[in-house]
């Protein structure tokens, strides 16, 4: 399956994404999620990015919390709401949140 | 005449939120979903239980004593009672010790036939793909 | 151009999920596709009339109006959510229907695409 999934939060919903396998993978990373994307805990980056997937991170939301994509990991792509809706209907054919 | 099959994953405890009720409650509503649709149409749900989430399907619960509500134990065996496929991942129960003596497998009490089905994530994962549309809660 | 049906679940007041929600709707229906919005649980605050806006909190009410008014977004509250919490039919905002939860998944059986966001 062509999954997209929508990654609300920073410590919680991890043990999900790391058990979901999919042909394709895409996760957006939303809310408070976009730490995923921006910050390192004890110097790392976060390990959902070692996932085999398509990362994207909503910019409204990184601006929101003080970011920008230069604080972005260089593989998540900075997208806004109408990208967003693109991903959903052209690349994923289900989208999930957690 | 056309079936869509959804998929109801609950991965959330049970009371401090609303998410398991709903998703079982909403789950349940596809008994009645006909009157909005063409004759012959139909949802199917599948309902999954996995995480955090197995403890949904604990035995013996007392919501109804303590705080008038409707447990999830009675909706568990309404689900049943109308039929609907309930899955409940086996590692996660074995992660957290859980015997199937400790759970609602069946809604025989109430005059149900179909049981609830203990299997191995991948079965869980193979029920995503398949489905039409994938809900979490 | 698709159907996307959205059901949530989160509180108008306190937590951004719902505004999340909204956004994709308007995103969504500016991009030519329809919307089916379903709000459940605390959700239902959403649907109700009167609202003051506050900077300190959301406030969707206008947006809400705007994309009624495209003709492409029909939102709809759960109805027993709704009267358990104290809203009653006359509280319901201008353009909102009340259904029972089958109405949601009757949404899906059409839908091109489902995103259901779970409580806070």
């Amino acid at each position: 399956m062509k999954l997209g999934v929508f990654m609300s939060d920073f410590k919680t919903g991890s043990d999900v994404l790391n058990r979901l396998s999919a042909e394709k993978l895409g996760i957006i990373l939303v809310g408070n999620g976009i730490y995923h994307a921006t910050v390192k805990d004890t110097g790392k980056a976060s390990s959902i990015l070692d996932k085999s997937a398509n990362f994207y991170v909503l910019a409204e939301d990184l601006e929101s919390r003080g970011f920008n994509s230069s604080n972005v990991d260089s593989r998540v792509k900075v997208v806004t709401y109408g990208d967003v809706v693109d991903l959903m209907f052209n690349d994923y054919e289900k989208v999930i949140w957690i | 005449m056309a079936t869509r099959r959804l998929a109801f994953v609950i991965r959330s405890l049970p009371y401090k939120t609303e998410a398991s009720r709903l998703a079982l409650t909403h789950a349940i509503a596809s008994q009645t979903v006909e009157i909005y649709l063409e004759d012959g149409d139909l949802v199917e749900p599948v309902v999954c239980f996995i995480g955090d989430g197995v403890m949904n399907c604990l035995k013996n619960q007392q919501a109804m004593k303590n705080y008038g509500l409707t447990s999830i134990e009675q909706h568990m065996k309404n689900s049943l009672l109308l039929d609907l496929k309930v899955l409940i991942c086996k590692e996660d129960l074995d992660k957290f010790g859980i015997k199937e003596d400790a759970l609602i497998m069946d809604a025989e009490d109430i005059g149900g036939e179909t049981k609830a089905q203990i299997v191995p994530y991948s079965e869980i994962q193979k029920e995503m793909e398949a489905v039409d549309h994938l809900q979490f809660f | 151009m698709g159907k996307l049906t959205i059901g949530c679940f989160s509180s108008l007041v306190g937590s951004l999920s719902l505004d999340f929600a909204v956004k994709l709707s308007e995103a969504a229906v500016k991009k030519g596709h329809s919307v089916d919005f379903w709000v459940s649980s605390n959700a239902t605050m959403l649907s109700k009339k009167g609202q003051r806006a506050f900077k300190d909190y959301s406030a969707l009410a206008k947006t809400l109006q705007e994309l009624f008014a495209t003709g492409k977004f029909q939102a709809t509250a759960c109805e027993a959510c709704a009267e358990a919490r104290g809203y009653g039919k006359e509280d319901t905002m201008e353009g909102w229907k009340r259904h029972s939860m089958d109405w949601y998944l009757a949404s899906t059986f059409s839908a091109d695409r489902v995103l259901l966001i779970g409580g806070d």
